[in-house]
Protein backbone atom coordinates (compact mmCIF):
# COMPACT_ATOMS: atom_id res chain seq x y z
CA UNK A 1 0.00 0.00 0.00
CA UNK A 2 2.57 2.17 1.14
CA UNK A 3 4.52 3.54 -2.31
CA UNK A 4 8.29 3.29 -1.95
CA UNK A 5 9.66 6.60 -0.58
CA UNK A 6 12.74 7.29 -2.56
CA UNK A 7 16.29 8.77 -0.68
CA UNK A 8 14.85 10.19 2.29
CA UNK A 9 16.20 9.57 5.09
CA UNK A 10 14.11 11.59 7.52
CA UNK A 11 12.13 9.53 9.84
CA UNK A 12 8.49 9.71 10.27
CA UNK A 13 7.07 10.68 13.55
CA UNK A 14 3.77 8.57 14.32
CA UNK A 15 2.03 10.92 11.29
CA UNK A 16 1.21 7.28 10.04
CA UNK A 17 -2.64 8.54 9.49
CA UNK A 18 -2.20 11.81 8.11
CA UNK A 19 0.21 10.59 5.62
CA UNK A 20 -2.25 7.97 4.44
CA UNK A 21 -5.04 10.56 4.33
CA UNK A 22 -2.23 12.82 1.65
CA UNK A 23 -1.41 9.48 -0.55
CA UNK A 24 -4.76 8.65 -1.54
CA UNK A 25 -4.44 12.42 -2.86
CA UNK A 26 -1.17 11.94 -4.42
CA UNK A 27 0.13 15.24 -4.58
CA UNK A 28 -2.90 16.74 -6.19
CA UNK A 29 -3.35 18.39 -2.70
CA UNK A 30 -1.08 20.98 -3.35
CA UNK A 31 -2.33 22.53 -6.29
CA UNK A 32 -4.22 24.59 -4.20
CA UNK A 33 -4.56 26.53 -0.76
CA UNK A 34 -7.10 25.16 1.44
CA UNK A 35 -8.90 27.75 2.86
CA UNK A 36 -8.77 27.63 6.53
CA UNK A 37 -12.24 27.04 7.08
CA UNK A 38 -10.89 23.41 5.34
CA UNK A 39 -8.22 23.30 7.97
CA UNK A 40 -8.70 20.90 11.30
CA UNK A 41 -8.99 23.45 14.37
CA UNK A 42 -7.42 20.97 16.77
CA UNK A 43 -3.70 22.47 17.83
CA UNK A 44 -2.26 18.89 18.22
CA UNK A 45 -3.34 17.83 14.81
CA UNK A 46 -2.27 20.91 13.15
CA UNK A 47 1.32 20.34 14.40
CA UNK A 48 1.43 17.18 13.30
CA UNK A 49 -0.10 18.53 10.09
CA UNK A 50 2.53 20.96 9.39
CA UNK A 51 5.23 18.24 10.53
CA UNK A 52 4.12 16.05 7.85
CA UNK A 53 4.41 18.64 5.02
CA UNK A 54 7.71 19.42 5.97
CA UNK A 55 8.77 15.99 5.19
CA UNK A 56 7.40 15.35 2.28
CA UNK A 57 8.04 18.83 1.42
CA UNK A 58 11.98 17.41 1.77
CA UNK A 59 11.36 14.34 0.09
CA UNK A 60 10.09 15.62 -3.15
CA UNK A 61 13.14 17.89 -2.83
CA UNK A 62 15.36 15.41 -2.73
CA UNK A 63 13.77 13.37 -5.77
CA UNK A 64 14.02 16.51 -7.64
CA UNK A 65 17.86 16.58 -7.25
CA UNK A 66 18.10 12.81 -8.31
CA UNK A 67 15.90 13.19 -11.08
CA UNK A 68 18.14 16.07 -12.43
CA UNK A 69 21.71 13.89 -11.72
CA UNK A 70 20.10 11.39 -13.91
CA UNK A 71 18.67 13.60 -16.92
CA UNK A 72 22.79 14.57 -16.99
CA UNK A 73 23.66 10.55 -17.46
CA UNK A 74 20.81 10.30 -20.04
CA UNK A 75 21.75 12.71 -22.02
CA UNK A 76 26.17 11.46 -21.45
CA UNK A 77 24.21 7.71 -22.70
CA UNK A 78 22.90 9.61 -25.84
CA UNK A 79 26.03 11.04 -26.32
CA UNK A 80 27.99 7.80 -25.93
CA UNK A 81 25.45 5.91 -28.55
CA UNK A 82 26.04 8.65 -30.86
CA UNK A 83 29.71 6.88 -32.86
CA UNK A 84 28.05 4.05 -32.94
CA UNK A 85 25.00 5.34 -34.88
CA UNK A 86 27.30 7.99 -37.03
CA UNK A 87 28.95 5.08 -38.60
CA UNK A 88 26.15 3.33 -39.33
CA UNK A 89 24.39 5.76 -40.87
CA UNK A 90 27.83 6.82 -42.56
CA UNK A 91 28.24 3.00 -44.25
CA UNK A 92 24.53 2.40 -44.67
CA UNK A 93 25.10 5.91 -47.30
CA UNK A 94 27.77 4.51 -49.12
CA UNK A 95 26.52 1.73 -49.19
CA UNK A 96 23.43 3.10 -50.79
CA UNK A 97 25.64 5.41 -52.97
CA UNK A 98 26.73 1.96 -54.64
CA UNK A 99 24.07 -0.60 -54.76
CA UNK A 100 21.42 1.32 -56.00
CA UNK A 101 19.29 0.46 -53.35
CA UNK A 102 15.73 0.03 -55.16
CA UNK A 103 16.48 -2.86 -57.18
CA UNK A 104 17.70 -4.77 -54.03
CA UNK A 105 14.85 -6.28 -51.95
CA UNK A 106 15.33 -6.97 -48.23
CA UNK A 107 12.47 -8.55 -45.96
CA UNK A 108 12.52 -5.11 -43.81
CA UNK A 109 11.77 -2.75 -46.15
CA UNK A 110 9.08 -5.23 -47.85
CA UNK A 111 6.21 -3.40 -48.38
CA UNK A 112 2.77 -5.15 -47.98
CA UNK A 113 -0.80 -4.07 -47.87
CA UNK A 114 -1.42 -3.47 -43.96
CA UNK A 115 -4.11 -5.47 -42.07
CA UNK A 116 -2.66 -5.39 -39.06
CA UNK A 117 -0.34 -3.15 -37.24
CA UNK A 118 1.88 -2.79 -34.12
CA UNK A 119 2.46 -0.63 -31.62
CA UNK A 120 5.18 -0.57 -29.76
CA UNK A 121 4.12 1.84 -26.59
CA UNK A 122 7.39 3.19 -24.30
CA UNK A 123 6.07 4.14 -20.89
CA UNK A 124 8.13 4.85 -17.80
CA UNK A 125 8.52 2.09 -14.98
CA UNK A 126 7.67 4.89 -11.99
CA UNK A 127 5.22 7.49 -10.93
CA UNK A 128 5.68 10.87 -10.01
CA UNK A 129 6.56 11.97 -13.36
CA UNK A 130 3.68 14.69 -13.85
CA UNK A 131 1.63 13.57 -16.95
CA UNK A 132 4.37 12.38 -18.79
CA UNK A 133 2.61 8.01 -18.62
CA UNK A 134 -0.87 9.88 -19.25
CA UNK A 135 0.05 11.68 -22.71
CA UNK A 136 1.35 8.46 -24.09
CA UNK A 137 -1.41 6.20 -23.08
CA UNK A 138 -3.70 9.09 -24.25
CA UNK A 139 -1.60 8.81 -27.15
CA UNK A 140 -1.90 5.12 -27.95
CA UNK A 141 -5.66 5.35 -27.11
CA UNK A 142 -6.14 8.05 -30.13
CA UNK A 143 -4.08 5.92 -32.25
CA UNK A 144 -5.63 3.04 -31.55
CA UNK A 145 -9.45 4.47 -32.42
CA UNK A 146 -7.68 5.55 -35.45
CA UNK A 147 -6.93 2.38 -36.14
CA UNK A 148 -9.58 0.72 -35.63
CA UNK A 149 -11.60 3.23 -37.58
CA UNK A 150 -9.67 1.90 -40.79
CA UNK A 151 -10.88 -1.59 -40.03
CA UNK A 152 -7.10 -2.87 -39.48
CA UNK A 153 -6.40 -5.26 -36.18
CA UNK A 154 -3.69 -4.15 -34.24
CA UNK A 155 -1.55 -5.38 -31.36
CA UNK A 156 0.08 -3.78 -28.42
CA UNK A 157 3.62 -4.23 -26.98
CA UNK A 158 3.69 -2.38 -24.27
CA UNK A 159 7.42 -0.96 -22.98
CA UNK A 160 7.65 -0.12 -19.33
CA UNK A 161 5.38 -1.41 -15.84
CA UNK A 162 3.54 1.85 -15.88
CA UNK A 163 2.14 0.65 -19.57
CA UNK A 164 1.63 -2.45 -18.48
CA UNK A 165 -0.69 -2.08 -15.78
CA UNK A 166 -2.46 0.01 -17.92
CA UNK A 167 -3.37 -2.73 -20.79
CA UNK A 168 -3.63 -5.23 -18.07
CA UNK A 169 -6.71 -2.89 -16.72
CA UNK A 170 -8.09 -3.08 -20.54
CA UNK A 171 -8.57 -6.20 -21.81
CA UNK A 172 -10.54 -5.39 -24.47
CA UNK A 173 -7.03 -4.35 -26.35
CA UNK A 174 -4.70 -6.97 -27.12
CA UNK A 175 -1.66 -6.75 -25.66
CA UNK A 176 1.23 -9.15 -27.13
CA UNK A 177 4.16 -8.61 -24.71
CA UNK A 178 5.05 -6.90 -21.84
CA UNK A 179 8.42 -5.83 -21.23
CA UNK A 180 9.93 -4.42 -18.22
CA UNK A 181 13.24 -2.65 -17.72
CA UNK A 182 15.49 -1.46 -15.02
CA UNK A 183 17.28 1.41 -14.80
CA UNK A 184 19.02 3.30 -18.06
CA UNK A 185 18.59 1.44 -21.26
CA UNK A 186 20.74 -0.98 -22.36
CA UNK A 187 21.59 -2.58 -26.03
CA UNK A 188 20.20 -5.65 -24.42
CA UNK A 189 17.18 -3.87 -23.32
CA UNK A 190 16.29 -3.00 -27.20
CA UNK A 191 17.48 -6.41 -28.65
CA UNK A 192 14.50 -7.86 -26.74
CA UNK A 193 12.24 -5.29 -28.16
CA UNK A 194 13.94 -5.54 -31.71
CA UNK A 195 14.22 -9.27 -31.80
CA UNK A 196 10.02 -9.42 -30.91
CA UNK A 197 8.98 -6.81 -33.72
CA UNK A 198 11.64 -8.33 -35.67
CA UNK A 199 10.19 -11.74 -35.79
CA UNK A 200 6.45 -10.52 -36.16
CA UNK A 201 7.40 -8.68 -39.20
CA UNK A 202 9.21 -11.11 -40.88
CA UNK A 203 6.66 -13.67 -39.97
CA UNK A 204 4.41 -11.80 -41.37
CA UNK A 205 1.84 -11.69 -37.88
CA UNK A 206 1.54 -7.79 -38.38
CA UNK A 207 2.58 -5.64 -41.56
CA UNK A 208 3.70 -2.36 -39.68
CA UNK A 209 5.30 -1.76 -36.42
CA UNK A 210 5.02 1.83 -34.87
CA UNK A 211 6.99 2.98 -32.30
CA UNK A 212 5.00 5.53 -29.99
CA UNK A 213 7.72 7.58 -27.34
CA UNK A 214 8.52 10.81 -25.82
CA UNK A 215 10.82 13.11 -27.81
CA UNK A 216 13.46 14.71 -25.26
CA UNK A 217 12.81 18.74 -26.62
CA UNK A 218 14.42 20.54 -23.82
CA UNK A 219 14.17 20.28 -19.61
CA UNK A 220 10.57 21.58 -20.09
CA UNK A 221 9.19 20.29 -22.75
CA UNK A 222 8.32 17.03 -24.77
CA UNK A 223 6.69 15.67 -26.73
CA UNK A 224 4.76 12.34 -27.95
CA UNK A 225 5.65 10.99 -31.33
CA UNK A 226 4.06 7.97 -33.70
CA UNK A 227 7.30 6.68 -35.75
CA UNK A 228 6.99 4.25 -37.80
CA UNK A 229 9.80 1.49 -37.52
CA UNK A 230 8.94 -1.03 -40.06
CA UNK A 231 9.26 -1.41 -43.21
CA UNK A 232 12.04 0.59 -43.35
CA UNK A 233 10.27 3.10 -46.23
CA UNK A 234 13.27 4.64 -48.81
CA UNK A 235 9.96 6.99 -49.97
CA UNK A 236 6.26 7.17 -50.03
CA UNK A 237 3.76 6.00 -47.37
CA UNK A 238 2.47 3.03 -46.64
CA UNK A 239 -0.78 1.98 -47.80
CA UNK A 240 -3.54 -0.49 -46.27
CA UNK A 241 -5.19 -3.00 -48.50
CA UNK A 242 -7.53 -0.68 -50.13
CA UNK A 243 -4.62 2.15 -50.73
CA UNK A 244 -5.89 4.42 -47.60
CA UNK A 245 -2.86 6.08 -46.04
CA UNK A 246 -2.67 4.22 -42.41
CA UNK A 247 0.15 6.47 -41.16
CA UNK A 248 -0.71 8.87 -38.38
CA UNK A 249 -0.52 12.54 -39.13
CA UNK A 250 2.53 13.58 -37.80
CA UNK A 251 4.20 10.07 -38.17
CA UNK A 252 7.71 10.76 -39.08
CA UNK A 253 10.09 7.89 -40.95
CA UNK A 254 13.17 6.50 -40.70
CA UNK A 255 14.67 6.72 -44.04
CA UNK A 256 17.17 4.80 -45.84
CA UNK A 257 17.82 6.63 -48.60
CA UNK A 258 19.28 10.51 -49.11
CA UNK A 259 16.91 13.77 -48.93
CA UNK A 260 18.01 16.33 -51.19
CA UNK A 261 21.32 14.40 -51.88
CA UNK A 262 22.74 14.42 -48.43
CA UNK A 263 21.27 12.12 -45.64
CA UNK A 264 18.78 13.22 -43.32
CA UNK A 265 20.29 12.49 -40.00
CA UNK A 266 17.55 12.24 -37.48
CA UNK A 267 18.23 16.12 -35.68
CA UNK A 268 21.51 15.43 -35.21
CA UNK A 269 23.74 16.13 -38.45
CA UNK A 270 27.05 15.85 -36.86
CA UNK A 271 29.47 13.87 -38.62
CA UNK A 272 32.02 14.12 -36.39
CA UNK A 273 34.59 11.76 -37.05
CA UNK A 274 36.30 13.20 -40.64
CA UNK A 275 35.44 10.18 -41.87
CA UNK A 276 37.60 9.10 -45.52
CA UNK A 277 34.68 8.52 -48.19
CA UNK A 278 36.36 5.49 -49.43
CA UNK A 279 35.17 5.89 -53.47
CA UNK A 280 36.04 1.85 -54.27
CA UNK A 281 34.60 0.08 -51.39
CA UNK A 282 34.57 -3.51 -52.17
CA UNK A 283 31.73 -5.76 -50.51
CA UNK A 284 32.57 -9.17 -49.27
CA UNK A 285 29.18 -10.73 -49.86
CA UNK A 286 26.48 -9.29 -52.32
CA UNK A 287 25.02 -5.60 -51.29
CA UNK A 288 21.95 -7.29 -50.48
CA UNK A 289 23.43 -9.42 -47.81
CA UNK A 290 25.35 -6.41 -46.64
CA UNK A 291 22.38 -4.68 -46.29
CA UNK A 292 20.50 -7.88 -44.09
CA UNK A 293 23.21 -7.71 -41.66
CA UNK A 294 22.77 -3.76 -40.87
CA UNK A 295 19.63 -3.35 -40.64
CA UNK A 296 19.20 -5.54 -37.36
CA UNK A 297 21.76 -2.83 -36.07
CA UNK A 298 20.04 -0.02 -37.28
CA UNK A 299 16.93 -1.30 -36.17
CA UNK A 300 18.19 -1.92 -32.43
CA UNK A 301 19.65 1.55 -32.91
CA UNK A 302 16.64 3.54 -33.37
CA UNK A 303 14.76 1.26 -30.61
CA UNK A 304 17.39 2.40 -28.59
CA UNK A 305 17.16 5.39 -29.28
CA UNK A 306 13.61 5.88 -28.64
CA UNK A 307 14.02 4.21 -25.05
CA UNK A 308 16.88 6.68 -23.94
CA UNK A 309 15.19 9.66 -25.67
CA UNK A 310 11.99 8.43 -23.57
CA UNK A 311 14.01 7.79 -20.31
CA UNK A 312 15.48 11.17 -20.55
CA UNK A 313 11.86 13.35 -20.84
CA UNK A 314 10.16 10.95 -18.52
CA UNK A 315 13.65 12.29 -15.94
CA UNK A 316 12.86 15.89 -17.08
CA UNK A 317 8.91 15.18 -16.39
CA UNK A 318 9.74 14.04 -13.02
CA UNK A 319 11.88 17.00 -12.22
CA UNK A 320 9.55 19.41 -12.70
CA UNK A 321 6.61 17.54 -10.85
CA UNK A 322 8.66 17.27 -7.99
CA UNK A 323 9.77 20.60 -8.24
CA UNK A 324 6.34 22.26 -8.37
CA UNK A 325 5.45 19.58 -5.04
CA UNK A 326 7.94 21.33 -3.33
CA UNK A 327 6.96 24.65 -4.26
CA UNK A 328 3.25 23.72 -3.39
CA UNK A 329 4.67 22.25 0.18
CA UNK A 330 6.25 25.03 1.10
CA UNK A 331 3.11 27.65 0.35
CA UNK A 332 0.84 24.98 2.21
CA UNK A 333 3.17 24.80 5.02
CA UNK A 334 3.25 28.88 5.25
CA UNK A 335 -0.07 28.59 5.25
CA UNK A 336 -0.89 25.78 8.13
CA UNK A 337 1.43 27.61 10.62
CA UNK A 338 -0.56 30.65 10.19
CA UNK A 339 -3.76 29.18 10.59
CA UNK A 340 -1.82 27.18 13.66
CA UNK A 341 -0.90 30.32 15.17
CA UNK A 342 -3.82 32.27 15.12
CA UNK A 343 -5.53 29.24 16.58
CA UNK A 344 -2.72 29.56 19.66
CA UNK A 345 -3.36 33.04 19.95
CA UNK A 346 -7.08 32.76 19.97
CA UNK A 347 -6.74 29.40 22.45
CA UNK A 348 -4.59 31.99 24.69
CA UNK A 349 -6.59 35.06 24.43
CA UNK A 350 -9.47 32.91 25.58
CA UNK A 351 -8.15 31.34 28.72
CA UNK A 352 -6.99 35.03 29.53
CA UNK A 353 -9.96 35.99 29.33
CA UNK A 354 -11.57 33.43 31.46
CA UNK A 355 -9.22 34.20 33.86
CA UNK A 356 -9.82 38.16 34.07
CA UNK A 357 -13.94 37.46 34.01
CA UNK A 358 -13.13 34.82 37.06
CA UNK A 359 -10.92 37.51 38.73
CA UNK A 360 -13.28 40.12 38.20
CA UNK A 361 -16.17 37.63 39.35
CA UNK A 362 -14.57 37.48 43.11
CA UNK A 363 -14.34 40.91 43.57
CA UNK B 1 52.56 -1.63 -39.00
CA UNK B 2 49.26 -1.73 -36.77
CA UNK B 3 45.52 -2.03 -37.09
CA UNK B 4 43.27 0.52 -35.47
CA UNK B 5 40.28 -0.91 -34.35
CA UNK B 6 37.01 -0.07 -33.18
CA UNK B 7 34.30 -1.83 -31.60
CA UNK B 8 31.25 0.19 -31.08
CA UNK B 9 28.46 -0.57 -29.79
CA UNK B 10 25.01 1.22 -29.22
CA UNK B 11 25.56 1.86 -25.62
CA UNK B 12 29.22 2.42 -25.65
CA UNK B 13 32.85 1.52 -27.52
CA UNK B 14 33.88 -1.76 -26.30
CA UNK B 15 37.31 -1.85 -28.15
CA UNK B 16 39.24 1.16 -29.49
CA UNK B 17 43.06 0.19 -29.73
CA UNK B 18 45.19 -1.27 -31.31
CA UNK B 19 45.95 -5.08 -32.93
CA UNK B 20 47.99 -6.64 -35.28
CA UNK B 21 45.75 -9.11 -36.88
CA UNK B 22 42.08 -10.08 -36.65
CA UNK B 23 39.92 -13.05 -37.78
CA UNK B 24 36.18 -12.28 -38.75
CA UNK B 25 33.61 -15.23 -39.22
CA UNK B 26 31.05 -14.80 -41.61
CA UNK B 27 28.23 -16.79 -43.57
CA UNK B 28 31.12 -18.19 -46.11
CA UNK B 29 33.92 -18.96 -43.54
CA UNK B 30 36.19 -16.82 -41.54
CA UNK B 31 37.89 -14.14 -42.92
CA UNK B 32 41.53 -12.94 -41.58
CA UNK B 33 42.56 -8.99 -42.01
CA UNK B 34 46.49 -8.18 -41.87
CA UNK B 35 47.58 -4.46 -41.83
CA UNK B 36 47.03 -2.61 -44.96
CA UNK B 37 43.95 -4.82 -46.14
CA UNK B 38 42.10 -3.86 -48.98
CA UNK B 39 38.64 -1.49 -48.30
CA UNK B 40 36.12 -4.02 -47.95
CA UNK B 41 32.58 -3.94 -46.17
CA UNK B 42 31.47 -7.34 -44.52
CA UNK B 43 28.32 -8.40 -43.23
CA UNK B 44 29.57 -10.61 -39.90
CA UNK B 45 27.56 -13.17 -39.01
CA UNK B 46 26.96 -14.35 -35.02
CA UNK B 47 30.36 -15.39 -34.05
CA UNK B 48 33.61 -15.43 -32.46
CA UNK B 49 36.67 -12.21 -33.23
CA UNK B 50 39.72 -13.28 -32.64
CA UNK B 51 42.63 -10.42 -32.08
CA UNK B 52 45.97 -10.57 -32.41
CA UNK B 53 47.84 -8.17 -30.12
CA UNK B 54 51.43 -8.62 -27.97
CA UNK B 55 51.84 -12.22 -29.01
CA UNK B 56 47.95 -13.47 -27.90
CA UNK B 57 44.86 -14.00 -28.91
CA UNK B 58 41.73 -12.09 -27.29
CA UNK B 59 38.64 -13.42 -28.67
CA UNK B 60 35.19 -11.61 -28.09
CA UNK B 61 31.72 -12.59 -29.10
CA UNK B 62 29.85 -10.64 -31.19
CA UNK B 63 25.87 -10.54 -32.09
CA UNK B 64 24.28 -9.55 -35.14
CA UNK B 65 27.98 -7.74 -36.19
CA UNK B 66 29.15 -5.57 -39.49
CA UNK B 67 32.62 -4.52 -40.27
CA UNK B 68 34.14 -1.76 -42.51
CA UNK B 69 37.79 -2.18 -43.08
CA UNK B 70 39.30 0.77 -44.45
CA UNK B 71 42.98 2.20 -44.53
CA UNK B 72 44.23 0.66 -41.52
CA UNK B 73 41.63 1.16 -39.70
CA UNK B 74 38.56 -1.43 -38.94
CA UNK B 75 34.97 -0.51 -37.61
CA UNK B 76 33.59 -3.40 -36.49
CA UNK B 77 29.67 -2.34 -35.72
CA UNK B 78 27.75 -4.68 -33.20
CA UNK B 79 24.69 -4.69 -31.04
CA UNK B 80 26.47 -6.62 -28.65
CA UNK B 81 29.73 -7.97 -28.02
CA UNK B 82 31.41 -9.53 -24.97
CA UNK B 83 35.07 -10.22 -24.14
CA UNK B 84 35.56 -13.54 -22.92
CA UNK B 85 36.92 -12.44 -19.64
CA UNK B 86 33.34 -10.84 -19.48
CA UNK B 87 31.36 -13.89 -19.66
CA UNK B 88 30.17 -16.37 -16.83
CA UNK B 89 30.83 -19.94 -18.09
CA UNK B 90 27.93 -21.26 -16.00
CA UNK B 91 25.51 -18.81 -17.29
CA UNK B 92 26.57 -19.36 -20.79
CA UNK B 93 26.56 -23.02 -20.61
CA UNK B 94 22.94 -22.80 -19.23
CA UNK B 95 21.60 -19.67 -21.44
CA UNK B 96 22.65 -22.38 -24.35
CA UNK B 97 20.81 -25.43 -23.18
CA UNK B 98 17.65 -22.74 -22.63
CA UNK B 99 18.28 -21.62 -25.85
CA UNK B 100 18.97 -25.43 -27.14
CA UNK B 101 15.35 -26.52 -25.49
CA UNK B 102 13.63 -23.75 -26.76
CA UNK B 103 14.67 -24.55 -30.41
CA UNK B 104 13.73 -28.18 -30.29
CA UNK B 105 10.03 -27.40 -28.97
CA UNK B 106 9.36 -24.51 -30.77
CA UNK B 107 6.40 -23.98 -33.11
CA UNK B 108 5.20 -21.49 -35.58
CA UNK B 109 6.80 -19.00 -37.69
CA UNK B 110 6.91 -16.65 -35.56
CA UNK B 111 8.55 -18.21 -32.53
CA UNK B 112 10.88 -20.45 -34.86
CA UNK B 113 12.36 -17.20 -35.77
CA UNK B 114 12.60 -15.56 -32.62
CA UNK B 115 14.53 -19.11 -31.33
CA UNK B 116 16.52 -19.38 -34.44
CA UNK B 117 18.24 -15.43 -33.19
CA UNK B 118 18.69 -16.53 -29.46
CA UNK B 119 20.48 -19.72 -30.47
CA UNK B 120 23.61 -18.59 -32.15
CA UNK B 121 23.73 -16.07 -29.58
CA UNK B 122 24.16 -18.65 -26.36
CA UNK B 123 26.34 -20.66 -28.81
CA UNK B 124 28.79 -18.08 -29.69
CA UNK B 125 29.19 -17.10 -25.62
CA UNK B 126 29.77 -20.46 -25.01
CA UNK B 127 32.17 -21.25 -28.03
CA UNK B 128 34.04 -17.80 -27.02
CA UNK B 129 35.07 -19.26 -23.52
CA UNK B 130 36.10 -22.47 -24.94
CA UNK B 131 38.33 -20.75 -27.44
CA UNK B 132 41.83 -20.40 -26.28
Amino acid sequence: MSQPWVSSDQPFRNTHDMFVQHQSRRFSVFNTIPRPSNIKCNLRELRQRIATVKNTQKITEAMKLVAAAKVRRAQEAVVNSRPFSESLIDVLYSINQQAQLEDVDIPLTNIRPVKKVALVVITGERGLCGGFNNFVLRKAEARIAELENLGLDYTVISVGKKGNSYFIRRPKVSVDRFIEGEGFPTAKDSQVIADDVFSLFVSEEVDKVELLYTKFVSLVKSNVVIHTLLPLSAKGEIRDGNGNSVDASEDEFFRLTSKDGKLAVERDKSMGKSDVFYPNMEFEQDPAQILDALMPLYLNNQILRALQESLASELAARMNAMSNATDNAIDLKKSLENVYNRERQSKITNEILEIVAGAEALL
Amino acid sequence: MILNLFVLTPSRIVWDSEVKEIILSITSGQIGALPNHAPIVIAVDIGILRMHLNDQWLTMALMDSFARIGKNEIIILVNDAEKNSDIDPQEAHQSLEIAEAALRKVEGKRKTIKANLAFPQSRTRVETINVI
